[in-house]
């Protein structure tokens, strides 16, 4: 069938001294802890990323998907076990500001232009206004919104704002960028098109990614690895690699490799859902 | 190009006409049955004076009126200036303060419920009977309360996502007031403001009929009443009427400056919500 | 349960928190007013503006009038009353003309151009100064047999005020359907007055809830200010009046009655509220506030 490897598999072979961009070592969360409320968000989770690599978190709601990307950013804190991103305590990485982030919703000010919103994590790091203004030009060009600098936000798409809003998340280049679930909003298009936009920009700023995601083509198509997880409590169950080359672009949409995987993440997903009992036989 | 120019041109004046010319048209019947009506059936001036007559008197009195609207106008303008700044100020001071803010906020939406204005009555034995102090206080505190409320839930109710992501810059507090809450409130104020403004008026001009100083638009109104001078009266009430409007114009038009557009856009959601 | 028992304690610190400043003040400010860089705005503090609070609480029980035997609270509560029926009649008033001119203006696209450009100026035009216009028609204006009771201006002058909010936000709430809902009711071939009863109103209702919350406050300040503006004799506003006059006298009368006003405009929003949570059970709790 498929070859699918077990939890905290094969990812920490990377190269050189370079530290990884993210290694995770028996994280657990808790809401509301010792109290009649608590809920068991995460246990257990192990999991290590190699610089460059494209990584996606897919699972059911409530499988702690977006947690864990909140506790890799340092947005919420572990109840117990560490995380490391390039190298250092993940509150660490949060003040030198080594990863940058987006979100569902763009999240842009609508009070600034475009470009000011680019440059918003540059002013926030000290940077001249001249040497901010031309990055982030250069960040608007390599989102292909060169033309639409002085607009303000609501003059644009909702495709083009997510796309402003990962032009902010990497004006500073960091090393990672963390995705939670940028194109849940738009539609099948737009969608598509973004998805390779994305591995095009990732390619060429080798930026690692953690990219959080409902849709399995989506997670197939633009990751080196899926990591599957369940709910109650919210756990890594599989992590599946996707061997489609660097070069992915529209046929690869159509090729059978594609599909073999996507089985292989549905099938993956679908084993959460029964549970422990039997699996059924409409395997499609 | 130039075809479509006028083309559209066109459209748009047609666009226009629709707009303005019903509400001229009904303003000129309204007006015209109004007038009919005191004529055809001899309506006496105690229960309604024709337009004309109340046009006409504005016009002779006009200094009068004028005289009249500035002090009522200064009274508000004064009170409505102190509130606002006073009222932006604390909202600040709720945000830093939580518990400050549970106290306050519940009194404030409860005096919403109360005419207020009654205090007034207390404020006119507080000051020297000449003062103007009692009334510009009535103002204030009444514009006060409306700023506070508005301003305060700008500068709380952020963009989750906002929040997040000025957290994942690890930027400080005052980061986030200065790039996050301040501008979002803006649009806020601007609500608070289009809502004060005009009540600043009434509330100035209300005041006046507690007594005090004679010179204001709420004495002269009742003053001419009581001397069966109907049509002066009701030519006070145009006077305030127009300053009413005036206030309101102010605050649209300072609005309009100070914010880009769309930004009212989120104002009226902020509104809505409210 | 707990939040709403710590939300009541916070009112009662705010009360004490408004005591404690006033007593405060008096503690420290002029007896006799005092000038801040020339310009005389610090009030006075003498017993006879700013009574103590206790002397505020034990006057509610003094004699209103030399030789008589009610009291100043039962004065005060019967002048509430009397202006509380005058606004309760202003209100429904309003609501009514305010609802109906809503649905005539639904009704017709044209009528809606032409008027509400004047709802929306009327918002910001001081509709009150009309009070003592109004007023005066009490006693002299006669239709047939019929002679114009002076407390029916003080209604109309209520009803007014809460005419306008009522309609505005009537009609913003009836025209908030989307195209959806009101193509299903074509769809299901729905006469005008159908759809208008069995989706329009509906609809409306979470913007009628806060007009109607304008609306009551509204009513309430029409009144008071009629009676202040003309004297009608029975009501808070009158008494307000009277008693500020008093105060040299006897301070804390005019409190009384401040408190009745206060009252009053409570008592009003009690009642709004209770036609909210009538009409807004089953709905999501967002929408309505």
């Amino acid at each position: 069938m498929s070859t699918t490897s077990g939890a905290g598999s094969n990812a920490t072979a990377s190269a050189g001294t370079a530290p990884n961009a993210v290694e995770i070592a028996g994280l657990r969360k808790v809401f509301n802890a010792n109290k009649a409320n608590a809920v068991e968000a995460l246990v257990d989770v192990d999991l290590t990323i190699a610089p460059g690599e494209f990584v996606s978190l897919i699972g059911p709601s409530g499988c702690g998907k977006s947690t864990l990307l909140r506790l890799i950013a340092n947005l919420l804190d572990p109840t117990s076990g560490t995380v490391l991103v390039n190298g250092k305590p993940a509150a660490q990485a949060r003040q030198d500001q080594d990863y940058g982030m987006a979100f569902q919703q763009s999240g842009l000010f609508e009070w600034r232009s475009v470009v000011r919103n680019i440059e918003l994590p540059l002013e926030l790091k000290g940077w001249g206004k001249a040497e901010r203004r031309a990055r982030a030009h250069e960040m608007l060009e390599l989102v292909k919104l060169g033309d639409f600098a002085g607009h303000m936000p609501w003059q644009l798409s909702g495709g083009m704002q997510q796309r402003v809003a990962i032009a902010r998340a990497l004006a500073a280049h960091p090393p990672l960028l963390l995705m939670d679930e940028p194109f849940g909003a738009l539609d099948e298009m737009t969608r598509e098109h973004m998805q390779a936009e994305l591995l095009q920009i990732c390619a060429r700023t080798s930026t690692t990614v953690v990219f959080v995601t409902h849709s399995i083509p989506e997670a197939v198509y633009l990751s080196n690895r899926v990591v599957v997880m369940s709910p109650r409590p919210g756990r890594i169950t599989e992590i599946i690699d996707v061997d489609l080359g660097s070069d992915r672009d529209e046929d690869t949409r159509e090729a059978t490799e594609f599909y073999g995987r996507i089985t292989a993440v549905r099938e993956a997903l679908r084993g959460i859902e029964m549970g422990a009992g039997p699996r059924g036989i409409e395997d499609r | 190009m130039s075809d479509r120019g006028s083309g559209t041109s066109a459209l748009r004046t047609a666009q226009l006409a629709q707009v303005v010319l019903p509400p001229v048209v009904f303003g000129v019947l309204f007006f015209g049955a109004w007038e009919l009506l005191v004529a055809a059936f001899d309506i006496k001036p105690y229960f309604l004076v024709p337009p004309s007559d109340i046009l006409g008197r504005f016009l002779d009195n006009f200094d009068l009126i004028w005289a009249a609207m500035r002090v009522s106008g200064a009274n508000a303008l004064i009170g409505l200036l102190v509130g606002a700044i006073l009222g932006v100020a604390m909202s600040f001071v709720l945000l830093r303060f939580r518990v400050l803010d549970e106290i306050v906020t519940p009194l404030s939406i409860a005096l919403n419920a109360v005419p207020i204005f009654v205090l007034v009555a207390v404020f006119n034995n507080m000051f020297a009977i000449t003062s103007e102090v009692p009334r510009r206080l009535m103002v204030t505190l009444v514009v006060y309360f409306v700023v506070l409320v508005n301003v305060a839930r700008g500068l709380r109710q952020v963009d989750a996502t906002h929040v997040e992501l000025m957290k994942s810059y690890a930027a400080s507090d005052w980061t986030v007031l200065r790039l996050v809450r301040v501008p979002n409130a803006i649009p806020y104020f601007f609500t608070a403001l289009k809502i004060a403004a005009p009540l600043a008026v009434i509330t100035a001009f209300v005041s006046e009929y507690f007594g005090g100083s004679q010179n204001g638009l709420g004495n002269k109104i009742t003053s001419n009443l009581a001397t069966s001078k109907k049509a002066e009266g009701w030519a006070y009430v145009g006077g305030a009427c127009l300053l009413g409007l005036a206030f309101y114009l102010f605050a649209v038009v300072l609005e309009m400056v100070v914010t880009p557009r769309g930004a009212g856009d989120r104002a009226e959601r902020g509104r809505s919500g409210a | 349960m707990i939040h709403r028992l710590r939300r009541a304690a916070m009112f009662v610190v705010a009360m004490l928190l408004v005591v404690a400043l006033w007593e405060g003040y008096k503690a420290i400010g002029p007896a006799k007013g005092g000038d801040v860089l020339g310009f005389g705005i610090l009030p006075r503090t003498n017993d006879q503006v700013m009574p103590h609070v206790w002397s505020m609480v034990t006057g509610l029980f003094d004699p209103a009038q030399r030789q008589g035997d009610q009291t100043v609270l039962s004065v005060v509560l019967g002048g509430a009353w009397y202006s509380f029926r005058i606004a309760l009649v202003g209100f429904a008033g309003g609501v009514a003309g305010g609802m109906a001119i809503a649905v005539v203006l639904t009704r017709f696209r044209l009528a809606e151009r032409a008027i509400l450009p004047y709802l929306v100026i009327s918002q910001t035009v001081p509709l009150i100064a009309l009070a003592p216009l109004v007023a005066g028609w009490g006693g002299k204006l006669q239709i047939g047999d019929w002679v114009w009771p002076k407390w029916m201006s003080a209604a109309v002058l209520g009803a007014f005020l809460a005419f306008f909010p009522v309609a505005v936000g009537t009609l913003r709430g009836l025209k908030s359907p989307n195209a959806a809902s009101l193509e299903l009711m074509d769809s299901l071939a729905a006469s005008w007055w159908r759809t208008l009863v069995k989706l329009r109103f509906p609809s409306a209702v979470p913007y009628i809830v806060p007009a109607l919350k304008l609306g009551g406050a509204g009513a309430v300040v029409g009144v008071v200010v009629a009676e202040i503006s003309t004297g009608l004799k029975g009501g808070i506003g009158r008494l307000i009046i009277e008693y500020s006059r008093q105060a040299t006298s006897e301070p804390t009368k005019v409190f009384t009655s401040i408190f009745g006003a206060a009252l009053l405009g409570l008592t009003m929003a009690a009642i709004v509220a209770c036609i909210d949570l009538a009409l807004m059970r089953n709905r999501p709790k967002e929408s309505a506030s």
